[in-house]
C-alpha cells in the first residue's frame, strides 16, 4: 500500500481537455503539482466515445471505455478523469460489464483482452474532497476566495445513475459546495445545480442548449451568485462559450463568469493567472476577480 | 401532430420488437405502472412528441412504429434522470440507447436527421484518429447539413481563445481502434452480439 501521504494517479484527460478545454487540462496539472499530487498521463488513450457512442452502439461505447481501463492499467494507481462524461462513461463500463457477463464476454472479444473491473474510475472532485481530504486541502490555501459567491453546477453526469456507485447523493449533491468552502469561497442555493445544460446538442441543435443553458444561468443569476463553477467540458461550452448568445436571444445581461474547479481551487492555492489558463475564458472573470482583490 | 387511432389487436401488437429492446437494454418495460416521473423531470420533454413515460406506454402496448417515426428518442440528452427517479428500477435511458440503436441499424423513418448526423460524424471522428477532433466535426457537420454560417460568429473567437485547434490530435495506435471497430462488425455478421 502506497503510504497516505503520497497521492499518485493514472490521467486520463478526454478529447475535449486536449482541444476545447485546454485551460482546464493546464489548470488540473498545475494545481496538482502544487498539491504534490501525481498525475501521469494514460498512454494513447483513446476517446472514450461519449454521448453518441452509448445512444447508437452500446457495445462499441463499452469496448472503447474497457480499451481505456485497459490501457490505464500501464499507470501506477487509481484513474483520475476530468470530465464528467468521460468519468460516466468509464464508471457505468465498469459497472456494465462487471453484471453482465454475456456483454463483458462480448467486450473482451472487441478488444482481445480481459476487462480491468477492479481499478478505481475518480473524478478530480472526489480526490480534492477525500482522498487528499478537506482538511489538507484547507491547509493548502494561499488566497482565500473570500466574497466569492460562486453556484456549483454539477450538471448530469457528475452524480447518475444511482445504481452505478456514485460521486455523491444523486439529488442533493454537496460535494463541490465542501470543496469551494473549504477553500474560502461562499456557496449560494440554487434551483438548476442537477439540470441538464443541453450538453452535445450544441453541435446539431443549438436551440436546445440556449432554451436549457439560459434557465441555468438565469438561475444563479437570481440566487445572487458572481459566477458558476463546473466540472465538465461541455457543461463550460454551454454556458461560456454560447453565453452571450444567450443574451442576446432572451435580451438579458449575465456577464456571469464560468470557472473550472480547478481554476477556482487553483486560484486559491496561490497559482497565478497564467498557471491556471484564465484568459481562454469566453466571459473575462478578470473584472469579478478584481473587484474581489483575487488577482 | 394528428392523432392516429391505434388498434390493439394481435396484428398491430410487435411484442418481438419489444423483447429485443428489453434484450439490449437490460430493463423491462413491463415494470412502468406510468406514474410519470420520468416525464416531470425530463429536460427535453418539451422537445419531444412522446414524451418518456407516453415512449414506454407505447412499448408496452407494441406500437414501437410510432416511437421511431417521431424524434422523441433523438431528442433525449441522456442525462439519466428518468432512470435515476424511476421508482420501479426502468432504466429509461438505456431504454432510449436501445430504440436509438435499432432505429440506427433499420436507418429508420425518423425525422430527427440532425442528431443522427452529428452521431455519424462524432463516430466517424473516433474512427479516423482515435480522438475526437472538434474543429472538423463541427466543420463537417455545417458542411453536410447545409448550415454553413452556423455557429460562424463564434469560430474566430474561439480560435484565438486557443479553442479550438487547427492541428487536431491523433492517436499514435491507429491499428488498435481500427481492430475494435471491425471485430464488432464481424461479431455483428456472425450474429454473436446484436
Amino acid at each position: 500500500m502506497t503510504p497516505k501521504n503520497i497521492l499518485k494517479y493514472a490521467y486520463y484527460p478526454g478529447c475535449s481537455l486536449h482541444a476545447s478545454a485546454g485551460e482546464y487540462d493546464l489548470s488540473t496539472r498545475e494545481l496538482f503539482k502544487k498539491l504534490n499530487i501525481g498525475l501521469t498521463e494514460v498512454p494513447d488513450w483513446f476517446c472514450c466515445g461519449a454521448t453518441p457512442a452509448h445512444n447508437v452502439d452500446e457495445l462499441l461505447s463499452l469496448s472503447l471505455c474497457a480499451k481505456n481501463l485497459e490501457l490505464a492499467e500501464q499507470v501506477d494507481g487509481d484513474l483520475a478523469v476530468a470530465c464528467a462524461a468521460c468519468f460516466s462513461r468509464l464508471k457505468t463500463t465498469q459497472h456494465v460489464l462487471g453484471e453482465n457477463a454475456v456483454k463483458r464476454k462480448q467486450v473482451e472479444k472487441a478488444i482481445d483482452a480481459p476487462v480491468p473491473l477492479s481499478g478505481n474510475v475518480k473524478h478530480l472532485l472526489d480526490i480534492l474532497a477525500r482522498d487528499l481530504g478537506l482538511e489538507r486541502l484547507e491547509q493548502a490555501v494561499a488566497k482565500p476566495l473570500s466574497g466569492l459567491k460562486v453556484a456549483c453546477y454539477y450538471g448530469c453526469l457528475l452524480t447518475r445513475p444511482n445504481d452505478v456507485p456514485n460521486l455523491d447523493c444523486v439529488e442533493a449533491p454537496t460535494i463541490m459546495e465542501d470543496v469551494l468552502k473549504a477553500v474560502g469561497a461562499e456557496t449560494v442555493a440554487w434551483s438548476h445545480r442537477l439540470e441538464c445544460c443541453g450538453a452535445n446538442f450544441t453541435l446539431s441543435r443549438p436551440g436546445v442548449v440556449i432554451q436549457l443553458s439560459h434557465a441555468i444561468l438565469d438561475s444563479a443569476k437570481a440566487a445572487g451568485a458572481d459566477c458558476i463553477m463546473v466540472a465538465c467540458p461541455l457543461c463550460h461550452g454551454n454556458l461560456d462559450i454560447r453565453q452571450k448568445e444567450i443574451e442576446g436571444v432572451y435580451n438579458a445581461l449575465y456577464a456571469m463568469p464560468v470557472f473550472y474547479i480547478t481554476q477556482l481551487v487553483g486560484l486559491a492555492a496561490g497559482l497565478g493567472a497564467d498557471k491556471l489558463g484564465l484568459d481562454a475564458l469566453i466571459v473575462n472573470p478578470m473584472p469579478l476577480l478584481k473587484e474581489k482583490g483575487l488577482v | 401532430m394528428k392523432k392516429k387511432k391505434m388498434l390493439l389487436s394481435a396484428e398491430t401488437m410487435d411484442i418481438s420488437f419489444v423483447r429485443k429492446v428489453e434484450a439490449l437494454s437490460g430493463t423491462s418495460v413491463r415494470r412502468c405502472f406510468q406514474c410519470g416521473k420520468c416525464s416531470a423531470g425530463c429536460p427535453m420533454a418539451t422537445f419531444m412528441e412522446h414524451p418518456p413515460n407516453r415512449v414506454v406506454r407505447l412499448l408496452q402496448l407494441g406500437q414501437w412504429r410510432r416511437i421511431l417515426e417521431g424524434r422523441s428518442i433523438w431528442y433525449c440528452a441522456s442525462c439519466e434522470t428518468c432512470s435515476t427517479r424511476c421508482p420501479n428500477k426502468v432504466h429509461l435511458a438505456s431504454i432510449m440507447d436501445a430504440l436509438r440503436k435499432l432505429s440506427w441499424d433499420a436507418e429508420g423513418p425518423s425525422k430527427e436527421s440532425y442528431v443522427q448526423l452529428a452521431n455519424k460524424l462524432f463516430l466517424q471522428n473516433i474512427r479516423t484518429y482515435g480522438r475526437q477532433y472538434e474543429m472538423r466535426l463541427a466543420a463537417v457537420f455545417n458542411v453536410k447539413s447545409g448550415q454553413f454560417l452556423k455557429d460562424l460568429m463564434l469560430g474566430p473567437k474561439l480560435i484565438t481563445k486557443g479553442k479550438l485547434k487547427v492541428f487536431h490530435q491523433k492517436n499514435k495506435n491507429m491499428t488498435e481502434i481500427e481492430k475494435i471497430f471491425s471485430r464488432i462488425e464481424a461479431m455483428r455478421e456472425n450474429g454473436e452480439a446484436l
